[in-house]
């Protein structure tokens, strides 16, 4: 059918269901008549009318074929309603009609009998309306008959002066005449601006607004509006009628109309740039809605309009997120979408200059968070194209690396920028960023000084579920810079406390992970789904267990081989790691290994044999270090160094015990190290106490001191050591109660001098607890080793277990 | 070695007049053309009131230049003021130094100016003078008096603000007078300024802005303290025992490595200095360098140099000829430094020390040569240090010297178990001591603040 009908359809699809029924039991058969609904201007009609009437002159020809004369009847009551509707072009319809009915006279003297009932009254019916429109457009009819060419001619002239007309009206902006809802009459004239843009705001909300409507009358307006406050009008009220398209929440915004809204928020910014006497704030003092404001009013030359653009901004960054977040990101559709992230990064960029000149603080922060959010866990490759289209638009924000040099001043600049501001939810959040990003950029000191610096592992727990998620991914991202810089034992402790949860998908927002204890409801189930990051985001879970594990593996082993020597059973380090090899030890058959996880733990067990190179090769054969950023071979190589030194050390911890000497020479030479690293390794050993040996240096070996230790001994040793744990314990415990860090520490260290003087300890004392109180930046950064270890970890866990709370 | 040399990095950290000291040390050590020295010394005396040192160094440089006249002018200006000002200073240090008043006077300071005012009309504004005269005195290079001066006025200001300028004012005289015993008083008590300080600034500007600020003014004056307190720790005897009681302190093991970890050369050349000295501290020593060594290895990627990198090599990498290196790099270092300059054959005597001892603790049996070498002493010379080492220390009785195959031997019987056991437990009755006491004054403050929650 005609385009006319086809959105009429969809029409009703999007008004509410009661309109609808009414339409379906109005149009029965194959009539449909939902034009009464539907608000035109007259353009559109005209346009339309002609399709229409065409429409209905085949309608009523092929009626006529098969004699069904109630059809016709009704096809001609609709085109006769029409004409009188349309002046111009009514002279064409009547003769058209008479044209199809002169052959259905024809052909109607030998139908007749056979025609039913209701089909005769049609006929009838028709026969008597046809006499009366042919009376009333008889010269007409006349005319045509006489010269149907030339009144085809005559037709063509008299359509063609109306449409241009209308045209020149239409630029105007002028004489449109629109039907409303209810028949109303809208007339776009600039003047009518704001009566019409009242009528919109006042329709918007309410049940039976169509806002596809709502949207075009607005697009109209906007059309129309030709002073900057004007458009600046229409185009607020426009934006958020855009957004306010979409009513369910889950489901995200049509790409088109997202488009649409992020060229209107562009364009919006450009007439407020370009025309510094209008400012949008989002509280102002009243003002007449229906009166063009007039710079003479105000007292300072700037006419406040309310409406805000940093919401916009931010809906549209939202929105853009939500899209992603409901797009398949396998598909080449999400890819397409990403494409977008340059226009929305740009008009994050415009956004964010005009409020620099402006000079509106609390709005800066909020789209510098967002131009920051935009880019911090991105590469340089990547920031630098988006600078780069950003750059070329007219706009520039005073923060570009074109001044800047390179992505991570823009990233140190833009935070920096944050700092300042007073507002602390931003601070925190800038600072997260601020620190991803040097993860990332493999600065590991510098993200872990800032990390600790911030406090922030103390504050988290109580910070939003949005905050501890980026604190998380921080913290995740750093533990695989240490990784990737060779510090094992560091990127073990860091990935530690995610992992020991087990549910690394859940605390990076990256899934939704499956509650087995625990049935959520569907608004948490809800508000969960909206908290997950787009796919683009997402670190590589895999690529995160297999360094975890891997750093676990060169931790855990040579302490296992350590245990084994002593008789003791220690406290595993990495909990995870060793639960998943005690199951591999627990296998009877082990296969081939397939998943990360199996190369891992044979790698371990060839460890474990002092077989480093199987080792080696298992660990390199891992396929998911080409996802590691900034190259597999550096971390291969790295592997392989490190595998060969903790093979030495749990070959001489498992050996030790069957060895009177050993050979440095065979050591080195069964490692492939060099002499001078065995026996640094060696010596390293020996003097923290790990090996009881001493070197020879005469005649290069390794000479191994055993000591029988009897029952009654190692058990002495043993209580010793939990006594020595308890104190350290409780020593934690009032730590954390106390508040201050390393108040502590200082007492102990007073303790570990008992000859000093009681006047000096007091005094010591004091100045410790003094420090404790007070939380100074240079002060609370005590014992940052330790602390990074262990603060940490409480701290993550608590976060962790906040969030369980919440969620029950 | 220039690329070594710290005193470009130390002198933002000093006062004008304590930077002189250190560039007159830099032109003796020939590391960087005299002419460059005496322009940076002209230019260092421009800020400061010294015209005839200024004249002075100014001919130096331009040999033939006329002296500008503005030098005359200064120096008349100069010698008003002072006069002006030692005038009016007169009549309160007349007042002062009456020992009738000398008598009066006592502890609270509020009282004491009630007093002054009563009895001979004496002003704050008049007390003030003092620290203006003090400051002008010091800035003319006449430091005794104006440590004098700052004596006076600190005794009598209430102002918070100028006592403790007047405080930094008066460590600064003391310390270039050279007398190390006032000076080390000064620098305690300055230092216990700076720490209660911050409490009550803390606790006056609520709000995160203010307390942000008063732990950055905190660590500012941290940084300043631990810098000036080189020249007293350096030259007074017990300084380097002091200094690494001071340093190794959290607080300021925290500032050296925020905000200026070079300082961590001087507190590594201390804790190897001082090894000999803190064997009256038992454990203290072992303690002392292992902490060093720890935050050495910390701040490695912030700061480096031959002098930490010996330890480092030495107690993290336990690459014996690694340190022989660095030790000879190390020795130069400290015999170009100002304020380590005196201490060199000290440290290279510990530094010896401490190799053979890590290198005896590891080994069974050393070859004598090889020792020598490690110690970079010629055989001769290095027996003789050996058997020093072996009558000197408690591993006499383990360490034999086999003349006949040029090694030594040693025996070191594994530690017994029981003594291990007290070892471990060793301490545990008193840091549970500690606990008891701290969690007891906790409680109190609690107390007492709960009672103040009432009050208000």
């Amino acid at each position: 059918m005609s385009r006319f009908l086809r959105t009429a359809g969809s029409d009703d699809s999007s008004l509410e269901s009661e309109s609808a029924d009414d339409d379906e039991s109005d149009s029965d058969g194959d009539a449909a008549q939902p034009q009464k609904k539907v608000s035109r201007s007259r353009r559109d009609q005209e346009d339309e009318s002609e399709d229409e009437d065409d429409v209905k002159r085949i309608a009523i020809d092929n009626a006529l074929k098969i004699n069904h004369w109630v059809a016709i009847s009704n096809e001609f009551d609709k085109l006769v309603r029409l004409a009188q509707r349309q002046t111009n072009v009514a002279e064409r319809i009547p003769d058209s009609i008479s044209d199809s009915l002169n052959n259905a006279m024809a052909k109607e003297k030998e139908a007749k009998k056979k025609m039913n009932l209701s089909n005769s009254r049609a006929f009838n019916g028709t026969k008597q309306k046809m006499k009366k429109i042919n009376k009333e457009y008889e010269a007409d009819i006349k005319h045509f008959q006489e010269d149907p060419e030339g009144f085809e001619h005559e037709y063509a002239a008299a359509v063609a002066e109306p449409a241009v007309d209308v045209e020149e009206e239409g630029d105007e902006g002028g004489d449109f005449t629109s039907v409303g809802k209810g028949g109303k009459a809208l007339g776009f004239t600039p003047d009518s601006v704001f009566k019409n843009l009242q009528t919109v705001q006042e329709s918007c909300g309410k049940k039976n607004t169509d806002r596809v409507v709502q949207n075009n009358i607005l697009e109209r307006l906007l059309e129309v509006a030709n002073t900057s406050y004007q458009r600046i009008r229409v185009l607020l009220a426009l934006i958020s009628s855009r957004f306010n398209y979409n009513s369910s929440v889950s489901t995200h915004m049509p790409i088109s109309l997202w488009l649409a809204s992020q060229r209107e928020v562009d364009q919006l910014v450009a007439i407020v740039m370009g025309d510094p006497s209008y400012s949008g704030q989002e509280i102002t003092e009243d003002y007449d809605e229906f009166v063009e404001c007039s710079l003479a009013d105000e007292k300072d030359g700037v006419v406040r309009i309310r409406g805000s653009i940093i919401s916009f901004v931010d809906r549209l960054d939202d929105e853009f997120t939500k899209s992603l977040q409901n797009i398949d990101p396998h598909g080449t559709e999400y890819v397409d979408r990403l494409k977008d992230d340059k226009g929305l990064y740009e008009s994050i960029c415009q956004a964010q200059a005009f409020y620099e000149k402006t000079n509106q603080l609390d709005p800066l922060a909020r789209v510098i968070m967002r131009h920051l959010e935009h880019i911090y866990s991105k590469p340089d490759a990547v920031i630098q194209a988006l600078e780069q289209t950003a750059t070329q638009s007219k706009l520039v924000p005073s923060t570009t690396p074109a001044t800047q040099g390179s992505s991570s001043s823009l990233i140190h600049s833009l935070s920096v920028s944050l700092y300042k501001s007073d507002n602390s939810f931003l601070c925190t959040r800038a600072m997260l960023c601020h620190i991803y990003h040097h993860a990332l950029a493999n600065e590991f000191y510098v993200a872990r000084d800032m990390l600790l610096m911030s406090h922030l592992q103390e504050s988290v727990h109580a910070a939003d579920v949005a905050t501890q998620i980026l604190y998380n991914r921080t913290v995740v991202q750093l533990g695989i810079c240490a990784f990737r810089k060779g510090l094992i034992r560091e990127a073990q402790s860091t990935l530690q406390d995610i992992f020991t949860a087990q549910q690394v998908k859940e605390l990076l927002a990256q899934g939704v992970h499956q509650q087995r204890y625990q049935t959520l409801t569907p608004e948490q189930e809800k508000a969960d789904r909206q908290r997950q990051l787009p796919f683009h985001m997402h670190i590589n879970t895999e690529l995160l267990e297999a360094a975890f594990l891997v750093s676990g593996m060169l931790v855990e082993i040579p302490l296992l081989a350590s245990i084994d020597n002593k008789e003791l059973k220690r406290k595993a380090i990495s909990k995870p790691f060793r639960r998943l090899l005690d199951f591999a030890d627990r296998q009877v058959f082990t296969g081939p290994p397939e998943t990360t996880r199996d190369h891992i733990m044979q790698a371990s067990k060839a460890l474990q044999d002092g077989e480093w190179e199987k080792c080696r090769d298992l660990i390199q054969s891992i396929k998911i270090w080409s996802l590691m950023p900034g190259g597999a071979q550096s971390v291969k190589d790295m592997l392989a160094r490190r595998i060969q030194e903790e093979g030495l050390r749990t070959y001489l911890f498992t050996y030790a015990l069957y060895y009177s000497t050993l050979s440095l020479s065979l050591l080195s030479r069964t490692f492939s190290l060099s002499a001078g690293t065995v026996t640094s390794t060696v010596s390293k050993m020996i003097w923290n106490e790990e090996l009881a040996a001493s070197l020879d240096q005469s005649s290069g070996v390794v000479v191994f001191h055993r000591v029988e230790v009897m029952h009654v001994q190692q058990l002495a040793q043993s209580l010793a050591d939990k006594l020595g744990t308890m104190m350290e314990q409780n020593e934690k415990g009032l730590d954390l109660k106390l508040g201050g860090g390393s108040a502590w520490a200082d007492r102990t260290d007073g303790t570990k001098q008992e000859k000093r003087t009681s006047d000096q300890a007091g005094e010591r004392r004091r100045t410790g607890e003094q420090w404790g109180g007070t939380a100074s930046r240079g002060g609370t950064r005590g014992g940052r080793g330790a602390r990074f270890a262990q603060g940490l970890g409480n701290q993550m866990g608590q976060a962790k277990r906040h969030k369980g709370q919440e969620r029950e | 070695m220039a690329e070594h040399d710290l005193t470009q990095t130390i002198i933002p950290y000093l006062d004008r007049h304590l930077a002189f000291p250190l560039l007159t040390h830099l032109a003796e050590t020939t590391l960087f053309p005299v002419e460059q020295i005496i322009k940076a010394q002209y230019e260092l005396t421009n800020g400061t009131n010294m015209v005839d040192y200024s004249v002075n160094l100014f001919e130096q440089l331009n040999p033939d230049a006329e002296v500008p006249a503005e030098f005359a002018k200064k120096r008349d200006k100069v010698v008003s003021t002072n006069d002006r000002l030692e005038q009016e200073a007169q009549t309160v240090l007349e007042i002062i130094e009456n020992p009738e008043v000398a008598q009066a006077l006592r502890q609270d300071k509020r009282q004491n100016l009630q007093y002054l005012k009563d009895h001979f009309g004496l002003t704050l504004e008049q007390i003030t003078v003092l620290y203006n005269f003090g400051q002008f005195q010091y800035t003319c290079g006449n430091y005794s008096g104006a440590a004098d001066y700052l004596y006076h006025f600190r005794v009598l200001s209430t102002d918070a603000d100028l006592n403790l300028s007047a405080h930094w004012g008066k460590l600064a005289s003391d310390i270039l007078i050279g007398k190390w015993e006032m000076a080390l008083e000064e620098l305690n008590s300055l230092r216990e300024a700076i720490d209660s300080r911050t409490i009550s600034l803390a606790s006056t500007l609520s709000g995160p802005g203010g307390e942000v600020a008063s732990a950055l003014t905190q660590l500012q004056s941290r940084t300043w303290l631990l810098h000036w307190s080189l020249f007293v720790y350096f030259n007074h005897p017990e300084g380097r025992t002091l200094l690494l009681e001071t340093f190794l302190s959290p607080t300021y093991l925290n500032t050296i490595q925020t905000s200026c970890p070079w300082i961590l050369r001087y507190l590594t050349v201390a804790a190897i200095v001082s090894r000999k000295a803190s064997a009256t501290l038992s454990g203290r020593l072992r303690h002392a360098i292992r902490e060093v060594v720890k935050v050495i290895q910390m701040e490695e990627y912030q700061y480096m140099d031959p002098v930490t990198s010996f330890l480092k090599e030495l107690y993290v990498e336990f690459d014996f000829e690694g340190a022989q290196r660095e030790l000879t790099k190390a020795e130069q270092i400290v015999g170009d430094d100002f304020f380590l300059g005196n201490f060199s054959e000290e440290f290279l005597d510990n530094a010896r020390y401490l190799i053979s001892e890590a290198y005896c603790r590891i080994h069974q049996r050393i070859d004598i040569a090889d020792l020598s070498e490690r110690l970079n002493l010629s055989r001769e010379d290095g027996e003789k240090w050996i058997v020093n080492l072996i009558r000197d220390t408690r591993m006499g009785a383990d360490a034999r010297i086999d003349l006949e195959k040029n090694v030594i031997e040693i025996n070191r019987p594994a530690l017994p178990v029981y003594q291990t056991v007290i070892e471990n437990t060793r301490g545990l009755a008193f840091r549970t001591q500690a606990i008891g006491a701290a969690m007891g004054k906790a409680g109190q403050t609690e107390v007492v603040e709960n009672g103040n929650g009432e009050a208000h």
